[in-house]
Parts: structure tokens; sequence; C-alpha cells
């Protein structure tokens, strides 16, 4: 039978470092190249940060929009795919019925025990931003049936459109590797910021805001010229 | 040589590769590897299977308390003839979290055991056979949850004859002459 310890690697017992290691007489150390512990503590740390908060900068897109034409619009949001789901009351909705609004597309499942706390917000900011042009919409990424999805949606007292979600769709949109995923899209479909996990309601509403705040392109997107 | 006049260079290394770690972090449950379990035949041997859930991570216990809860999950598939008896779920544990302060999940974190009941009956010729069987799991962390998950679990089992009970020789009984 195994124990808990199997799954620690053993290191082997039969040669150590020191035995790998040539044998030469001790030489005098300098004093740890001059660097005392709380430097390097204080360098670990610091790197550690910008390791940190590098990662996390890298995971959101740029809130502002990039000027017109040049290196500026290349680095601008991205578009956001557009898609054809069917939703819980049976109706076939794609993203690009929602242009000229703001959109928080959430991504969530049943069993997803965040997602839940997620969603009494997302339902007072829906009566909250809802006549400023704002719109969200669920995509449950949820083996769960329909019924039972419904349900959920239901218990929750959900006021916007849950539409049940492809793994196709999550595709298009980075691959949704955990739940919840929120991304805000502008009025004229662009990507201008994404939360990965739970966050605080006021980092949501700052991000619904940059989402109704960001000025229009005068292009028109493809995702939703392709609708017209 | 250049690692030790610079200690500074490993510290900084050490944390690069925690930081890359935890930056690549994903929902992981290991299962540690099973010796070879002897069953004897017409008997019911119990096996441990060992687990262990990442740091950082719980899973929902076999008893989740809400229906929308994708329960741990145990399914093997034997071989012909060895019967599986009743698999034993430990009790998970009453986790509240940073997303459910009013509502504690039952939950496993760090090590817990799956116990399987193996039962080779009187027809399984002794030998090796290996049993499979997956793990499936749902995991979460303290801000998001990831996408049901499976973990191969096998191990193997060395079926050998049941103890040779005492026979009764009519011969020697008193009342055949």
């Amino acid at each position: 039978m195994s124990t808990p310890e199997d799954f620690s690697p053993v290191a082997s017992p039969d040669s150590t470092p020191e035995d790998t290691l040539p044998q030469t007489p001790p030489t005098p150390q300098p004093p740890a190249s001059g660097r005392s512990p709380v430097a390097l503590i204080v360098a670990a740390v610091v790197i550690a940060g910008m390791l940190y908060f590098g990662f996390h900068a890298a995971r959101r897109p740029s809130a502002t929009v990039g000027a017109a034409g040049g290196q500026a619009a290349l680095k601008g949001p991205k578009l956001a795919p557009d898609f054809t789901l069917e939703s819980l009351d049976g109706q076939t909705i794609h993203l690009s019925d929602y242009r000229g609004k703001a959109v928080l597309l959430n991504f969530w499942a049943t069993w997803c025990g965040p997602c839940k706390i997620e969603m009494p917000w997302f339902v007072e900011m829906q009566n909250q931003y809802g006549a400023q042009g704002f719109q969200i919409v669920g995509v449950a990424m949820d083996d769960s049936s329909k019924d039972d999805i419904a349900k959920f949606a239901k218990e929750m007292g959900v006021n916007y459109p849950v539409l049940l979600g492809k793994e196709a769709v999550g595709d298009e949109y980075g691959g949704v590797p955990a739940l919840p995923e929120s991304f805000f899209i502008s009025r004229d479909g662009k990507i201008v910021d994404k939360i990965m996990g739970l966050r605080g309601r006021a980092e949501i509403e700052d991000s619904i805001k940059k989402a109704l705040d960001a000025p229009a392109d005068s292009n028109e997107s493809p995702s939703m010229k392709a609708q017209n | 040589m250049i690692l030790r006049k610079n200690p500074w260079i490993l510290a900084v290394l050490c944390l690069l590769g925690t930081a890359l770690a935890a930056q690549s972090k994903g929902p992981s449950v290991s299962f540690a590897p099973v010796g070879t379990v002897t069953a004897p035949r017409v008997a019911q041997t119990m096996v441990d299977l060992n687990f262990r859930v990442a740091s950082g991570f719980h899973i929902n216990s076999n008893t989740p308390k809400s229906e929308f809860l994708i329960p741990t999950n145990l399914k093997m598939d034997l071989p012909t003839d060895i019967v599986l008896g009743r698999i034993a779920y430990p009790p998970g544990q009453d986790v509240s979290f940073p997303f459910s302060p009013d509502e504690a999940l039952n939950v496993y974190t760090g090590d817990f055991t799956i116990t399987v009941a193996v039962h080779p009956l009187k027809s399984v010729v002794p030998g090796k056979y290996v049993m499979h069987g997956v793990l499936r799991y749902q995991a979460c962390d303290n801000a998001q949850c990831f996408p049901p998950k499976t973990l191969p679990v096998s191990f193997d089992v060395k079926v050998v004859r049941e103890k040779s009970s005492p026979q009764r020789n009519p011969a020697q009984s008193p009342h055949v002459h």
C-alpha cells in the first residue's frame, strides 16, 4: 500500500552533490559576493513583484482605444469574435445583435462557486447601467442540461440573457481555461477589458464604465458588419 | 562554482522558477502509485488509493452540498470475474471560501484516500491483473474554477488461490465403517 509520502520524489540515496564535486582544498570564500541577506530578500521581493504585476498586466488588454492608424491602432483593443448561440428561452442570439451597446460577456458555469458571487452583482449592474446602453450576456460553459442551467439562473434571479455555450466559442475567446471570465466590449464591438476569476465589484464596475465610455470607431467592426 | 560564488544568482533563479511555476499553475490532482496488491480468491481485499490535491486548490468531496456542484467520483473498469466492492470515500472538510463566506463547501484539500474493495471470484485464474479506472473531479482555487477533469488510476492485483479450508474426510468419520 502506498502512503502519502509516495507523492514526493525521493532523492537517490547513493549520490550527493558533495560526492560529485571534485575534492579541492578549501579556499577562502568572499563574504557572499558582498551582498547581505537583506539585499537578497529585497531583490527577491522586487523581482517577484515585477513578475506578478507584469503577468497580470499581460493578461489584461489595454483599456484605451488606440489612435486611428499606425502602430497605435494595431495595439488597440481587439474585435470581439462574433458567435451564434441558443439562449435559454430558445432564441438564436448573435453577439452582433447587441451592436451599439456596451456588453459584458460573462462565461460561467453552474458548478462554479465564484460565478455565483458575481451573479447578484450583475443583476444589479444590469439594472443600474442598462439605460445607458449596457447589456450583460451570460454564456454557460456547462455540461448540465438546459433545464438545470435555467433552474440555476432562475434561482439566482438572472435578469439578462443566458446562452448555452459551446467549446468553439470559448476557443474564440482564448480557451476560457477557468471561470468566471468576463470580457468588456465597447459599443463598436471591441474588447476593451477582460477580467479572469473573481474580482471585486468595484473593479467590474470600472470595466463596465470603460466599455460604456470607449469612443466608437468610425469604422464599423467586421463582426458587426457581418450581421448587416 | 559560479553559483557557489554568487549565491544571489541561485536565489534569483529559484525565485524565477517559483514565479513561473505559479503563473503556469493549474488545478492538479496526483495519484500515488500503488504497489502490487495480493488478493486471494473468494475474499475481499481493501486497497487504499492515495491522492493529493495541489496546494492552493480544492475539489468537491464525493458528497458536495449543492446539486449543481460536481462530486469527486472514482469509476473502475474491472476485468471479468473480479468484483469491486464498495468504494469508500473520505468525508470532506466543510470550508468557507472568500467566494462563499456564508456557505461552507464540502471539499477535499491536500491528501485524501479512497478505498476500494477487490474481490476476485473463485473462477479467476491466479495471476497478475491490472485494474484501471478514472477519478473525475472539479477543482477551484479561491477565485476561479476549472472545468471537470479525469485522472487515470491503475494498480496491479495479484490474484492468488484462496486459503484452503480443512476438508472433511468421510473415511475418518466414526460413523462410517
